[in-house]
């Protein structure tokens, strides 16, 4: 384990090497040091050749040696896709190579490369269109070809967090200008978020001199005195309407990653440059990198990149490439100097590594590296999803801002060039432009909220942008040389394939884009976008301003599915009686975001108890509003189809809510407490979006009304209480209310204490036909009355029971549920209630359409019973008429009926079907067709209500 | 017999915070105490008396609770909040809540719930209690945005719920970053462990 490329140690490098790490590099064990970039270590153990191309399999080392490297993409443990010019090393980390066969070194896909003039771009979509009917087998063949690394399906789920933070100024950004903005601002008195994409802050000052190192040590001291949070490895993944940022976080001490959700007053985009590839045959030779690789690998990690170079410079990084090669003991063979007219015509070499450059004045230099040093691209990805659209400069052969909103202000090398103090004094200007913006706007959003503190005085003037711009430096326009070459390393997209698309006609950048995928790989265009555009130009024989370019979108950079899913937060609903439902084997069943109990075993006995003794069930679901106010009936009366006016003290009814269009939205009770106090009931689904529906009568159509709403829904446990013993075993727990069938009949309600408890309701009604109570208990002691009514009517055979079995009581008794009997297109008549739809009533919600629907056709709900009782139709079983395949309706709910002893459904069929003892055609889902006769009632069971009424 | 109850709705505890013998059953089911004490403390103060008055603005009760829409405040024994435009709690022992409601005079558009069962309410105490509830609201908890003695609507990990800022004073007589959170109470074991959660990070 020697490294071989490791320099002598030096005062610029982030490694520590009095920490040695050990790893494993594709089955070979190797050492590198805290610090090091998982690329770097492996490039100091003597391995230059890190990944495989996409589509042609070409070998493949390091290009820019930072987040970007399209290179750079490896595979650690179970984890795909690692960043290696990024990512730091880890003790004990496994890492091997992605999409390769059987090795990095004897790659058997590069034979892609042999076919390599038939796989241009556009490949797939010419090839495998035809014939559709083997897609399937194109698909699995592709498939194998898939770039990426491997997912290993049982990797537990890490824990990824989420933030919300709204700190007055973010920065995006740490180098020089960055760090000058964060800093100026939180000395205004701004509270700042400084998101730095890399593990240091410092940005291009980590690679400079060691004034440059000095200078970024003293910026970070400052900021952290300051008080400026500093999130380090983060990015700013993208902006949306009034600066709400994603901010993924890599770098949280518990958490894999932490999405946060910034709303900023202010942000401050300092994201730097990022130095562009050049395009020549030859520019993916591994030994072909950017000057800022080179700088880096050299000063930050102590590795040296080659042993003899050739430097093609057309600016001072590759001037200082050049000085740290030198440095480093690697030969200079040659410095192409671009800001002349010479440039480099193409890259020789084997499989494996480049070996000699060719110049445009004839020479050939031999070398195993070549430094480009060509020009740099702005990432003005989030100034873009701010709505500006960056201009380009030939002058500076690079993009600038244009014209960002007023709460986006961009600062540093993004916006023009400058000495580190400029850098700085730009950062700091537009750091104190941050704040005065970001005070004015606090003033404004703090004096609009009501729970704020209270502002003095008025508004701060808005600041107005006196900043003295940086000036543009002037760049060789450097894109292609008179060669082909690689344009996008992550899909394998040449010059020669732009040249070719345009041909074809894909000749606007966007379908380009598309139709040849450059810019869309792991690199997001950082380093494609300009070369592309400027290709294009090229081969339209226009410039790049008439081209025009793509518009960067989010994320900035890719982001974990993991980080944007975050923690899981799915709210569940228990009532007060949940933990006795725990502890006695009961089967769960989530409605919506309750949990209840479907049953506790068998659903059929409980069912069978209730009817011959006495069940009682948690029904704390069922919605509950309370209505106080003297407009109440007025309410009402617009709510239900029926009449409430004259509903008295003590008295409940029924009532169907509609829709404006007539569809039935909702069902239920509603109890007249008090001479202002009524207590309405929703279905357990609907309880929400009636409140809601309740609401918006109040507060939008008729705000006079004098209608207080509170929902009761969990403050009231409620149970149900059914069975011939009901009355006897409620008798002996309620105090001040007389149970007796003539003081307390069907359809009323009564409040008192139950099992000492106090104001309780008492409803006298029942969903599954049986004589049976309801309940409401204060939710502080529903548990207490739950258990009191199992102890004390032990005697009477009282048992739980479920959801499931409720269902069937309800089903013999010919109940419909609306959302199960009927659905989104059933107007009330279809509820056959037609006594209930009074349309001699002034005004209610759904009149005028349900009365239409009254003198049209509309299908029914009627009970409908199989001729063979054994057989229960699936629900949703279609309805034929006969000897056809025409369909005339369907099963809505089916069940075996342990009461009766035969299967009982209910079905919603046309209105000439509807009749009593018409025969009915079902079709099974198994295909058969069977018989079933209209019943004459809804209530398979009871029909005369002689129980529930007894 | 009806009993009217058009004040006071649901069960007022007769004494102690209790009916009777009658204990008050918590919404949260499972606590492991160790997680929910640290540096950010989790208490459950659900059993507390709670009422809910909703008044019009030219009514007498309006007058006599007072406060700003967004504010809170302590009166004596009892905590009012004013959390909607027309909607005030009223949080203490319950002698004194229900003392306070009977002075109110609910004439005109006014009325009263007592919501001690209906919403649950925890308190989220600690130097960095802001910081925990970051992790599951997206409200602006800085001073200036979220002073003691403010309230608001707001999410809180995908429930409905208001939250009150209400500093307590420590043992040392300093002030303690604390927030009252009330919601609907079937969603008590569900938010405790999710608060649970958020503040783990910060002991």
């Amino acid at each position: 384990m020697i490294m071989s490329n490791r320099l002598p140690e030096s005062s610029s490098e982030v490694v520590d090497r009095s920490k040695p790490i050990r790893f494993d590099w594709n089955g070979k064990k190797m050492k590198g040091f805290e610090g090091d970039t998982i690329a770097s270590a492996i490039l100091a153990n003597g391995d230059h050749i890190l990944s495989r191309s996409l589509k042609y399999h070409r070998p493949r080392g390091v290009l820019t040696h930072d987040f970007w490297d399209p290179n750079l993409m490896v595979q650690v443990g179970d984890e795909p896709n690692v960043r290696a010019g990024h990512r730091r090393l880890e003790a004990g980390m496994k890492i091997s190579a992605q999409n390769v066969w059987p090795s990095l070194k004897f790659d058997a896909k590069a034979a892609n490369g042999i076919a390599g003039r038939f796989l241009t771009a556009g490949f797939y979509y010419k090839t495998f269109m035809k014939p559709a009917r083997l897609w399937p087998v194109y698909e699995k063949v592709l498939a194998r070809f898939a770039p990426g690394g491997e997912v290993d399906l049982n990797t537990p789920h890490g824990y990824h967090d989420k933030r919300y933070a709204h700190p007055d100024v973010v920065v995006a950004g740490a180098g020089p200008a960055g760090l000058a903005a964060a800093i100026a601002a939180a000395q205004c008195g701004a509270s700042v978020l400084l998101v730095e994409h890399e593990y240091e802050v410092g940005g291009h000052l980590l690679w400079g001199t060691d004034d440059d190192r000095a200078a970024a040590a003293t910026l970070l001291a400052q900021a952290a005195a300051a008080g400026v949070e500093i999130l380090t490895n983060s990015t700013v993944t993208g902006r949306y309407e009034d600066n709400w940022l994603g901010i993924a976080q890599r770098s949280h001490p518990i958490a894999v990653e932490r999405l946060i959700k910034a709303r900023a007053k202010v942000l401050v985009v300092a994201a730097g440059l990022i130095e562009r590839p050049y395009v020549f045959q030859g520019n993916d030779l591994p030994g072909v990198m950017t000057s800022g690789a080179v700088s880096r690998l050299i000063n930050m990690y102590g590795v040296k990149p080659g042993k003899c170079a050739v430097v093609l410079a057309a600016n001072e990084s590759g001037d200082q490439a050049v000085e740290d090669l030198k440095r480093a003991d690697v030969e200079v063979a040659r410095v192409v100097d671009a800001r002349g007219s010479t440039t480099v015509n193409c890259a020789k070499g084997s499989r494996t590594r480049i070996k000699s450059v060719e110049v445009s004045d004839g020479s050939s230099i031999d070398c195993d590296l070549l430094v480009t040093a060509v020009g740099w691209t702005a990432p003005t990805s989030l100034l873009n999803m701010s709505g500006d659209r960056p201009v380009y400069d030939a002058a500076a052969a690079r993009f600038f801002p244009n014209s960002p909103p007023d709460n986006v202000l961009a600062t540093g090398g993004i916006t023009g060039d400058g000495s580190r103090d400029e850098l700085i004094a730009h950062g700091r200007a537009t750091g104190e432009l941050a704040a005065g913006r970001a005070n004015a706007a606090r003033h404004r959003i703090q004096a609009a909220t009501a729970s704020a503190a209270a502002v003095a005085g008025d508004e701060p003037e808005y600041p107005s942008d006196n900043r003295a711009p940086l000036t543009r430096a002037d760049h060789p326009e450097l894109h292609r040389s008179s060669t082909h070459g690689l344009v996008d390393y992550s899909e394998d997209i040449s010059s020669k394939d732009l040249f070719g698309a345009a041909a074809e006609g894909f000749d606007s950048v966007e379908l380009l884009k598309r139709f040849t995928t450059a810019t869309m790989g792991p690199s997001q265009g950082k380093l494609e976008t300009v070369n592309t555009v400027a290709i294009l130009a090229e081969a339209r024989a226009e410039t790049i301003e008439q081209v025009g370019t793509t518009v960067w979108r989010p994320p900035y950079a890719p982001i974990s599915l993991g980080a944007l899913g975050g923690r899981v937060f799915e709210p569940v609903r228990v009532s007060s009686i949940h933990p006795w439902h725990e502890a006695n084997g009961y089967t769960p069943i989530l409605a919506g975001q309750w949990v209840r109990p479907e049953h506790y075993g068998d659903p059929h006995a409980e069912v069978r108890n209730t009817r011959t003794n006495v069940g009682i069930t948690d029904v704390t679901p069922l919605g509950k509003l309370d209505l106080q106010g003297p407009d109440v009936p007025k309410l009402l009366s617009q709510l239900y189809t029926n009449k409430w006016m004259k509903l008295p003290v003590g008295g409940v009814r029924y009532g169907i809510m509609c829709a404006e269009d007539g569809v039935v939205l909702d069902d239920g009770v509603t109890a007249r407490l008090g001479e202002d106090h009524y207590l309405m009931t929703t279905t357990s689904s609907g309880a929400g979006g009636v409140w809601n529906w309740v609401e918006n009568w109040l507060q939008t159509e008729h705000p006079e009304w004098q209608v207080h709403v509170t929902p009761l829904t969990t403050g009231l446990t409620s149970i149900n209480i059914a069975g011939p013993n009901s009355r006897k075993l409620l008798s002996r727990l309620v105090d001040c209310i007389d149970l007796g069938p003539g003081a307390f009949e069907y359809m009323q309600v009564r409040t008192g204490t139950i099992a000492e408890v106090d104001n309780c309701i008492v409803w006298r009604i029942g969903f599954t036909g049986e004589l049976s109570y309801e309940i409401h208990v204060p939710s502080g002691h529903g548990l207490h009355v739950w258990n009191a009514l199992l102890e004390q009517g032990e005697d009477l055979g009282v048992a739980p029971f479920g959801l499931e079995a409720q269902r069937i009581m309800r089903l013999e008794k010919g109940h419909f549920i609306v959302g199960q009997d009927t659905d989104g297109l059933s107007k009330a008549p279809t509820t056959g209630m037609i006594s209930l739809l009074k349309l001699d009533k002034d005004d209610w919600a759904g009149k005028t359409e349900v009365a239409w629907a009254l003198e049209d056709d509309y299908p029914v709900i009627v009970a409908v019973q199989p001729t063979d009782p054994k057989i229960v139709p699936e629900e949703a079983c279609q309805i034929l008429r006969d000897g056809t395949r025409e369909i005339v309706g369907r099963i809505t709910s089916s069940r075996h009926s342990p009461t009766l002893e035969r299967s009982v459904c209910l079905a919603q069929v046309s209105r000439e079907f509807a009749v009593a003892g018409t025969t009915l055609t079902v079709l099974l889902a198994n295909g058969e067709r069977i018989n079933a006769r209209v019943m004459e009632h809804h209530a398979h069971f009871d029909p005369e209500g002689e129980r529930l009424r007894g | 017999m009806l009993v009217s109850w058009n004040t006071m709705p649901t069960s007022i505890p007769k004494e102690n915070g209790s009916v009777a013998d009658i204990q008050f059953e918590s919404p949260v089911i499972i606590v492991d105490p160790a997680a929910a004490c640290g540096s950010v403390t989790l208490t459950d103060e659900s059993s507390m008396t709670k009422a809910s008055v909703r008044a019009a603005d030219d009514t007498a009760a309006a007058s006599a609770l007072g406060l700003a829409f967004g504010s809170a405040e302590h009166r004596g024994d009892v905590f009012v909040a004013r959390i909607r435009p027309d909607e005030w709690m009223v949080f203490g022992a319950a002698d004194m809540v229900v003392a306070m409601i009977a002075e109110l005079d609910l004439g005109g558009y006014a009325s009263t719930v007592d919501i001690t069962h209906s919403r649950l309410m925890f308190r989220v105490t600690g130097g960095e209690a802001a910081k925990a509830m970051e992790k599951v609201c997206s409200l602006d908890f800085s001073d200036h945005m979220a002073p003691n003695g403010s309230c608001a609507g707001a999410s809180v990990a995908k429930v409905g719920c208001d939250v009150i800022r209400d500093d307590i004073v420590g043992a040392d007589g300093a002030t303690i970053r604390s927030y009252r959170i009330l919601c609907d109470r079937s969603f008590g074991q569900y938010l405790f462990d999710a608060l649970v959660d958020a503040k783990a990070e910060f002991g």
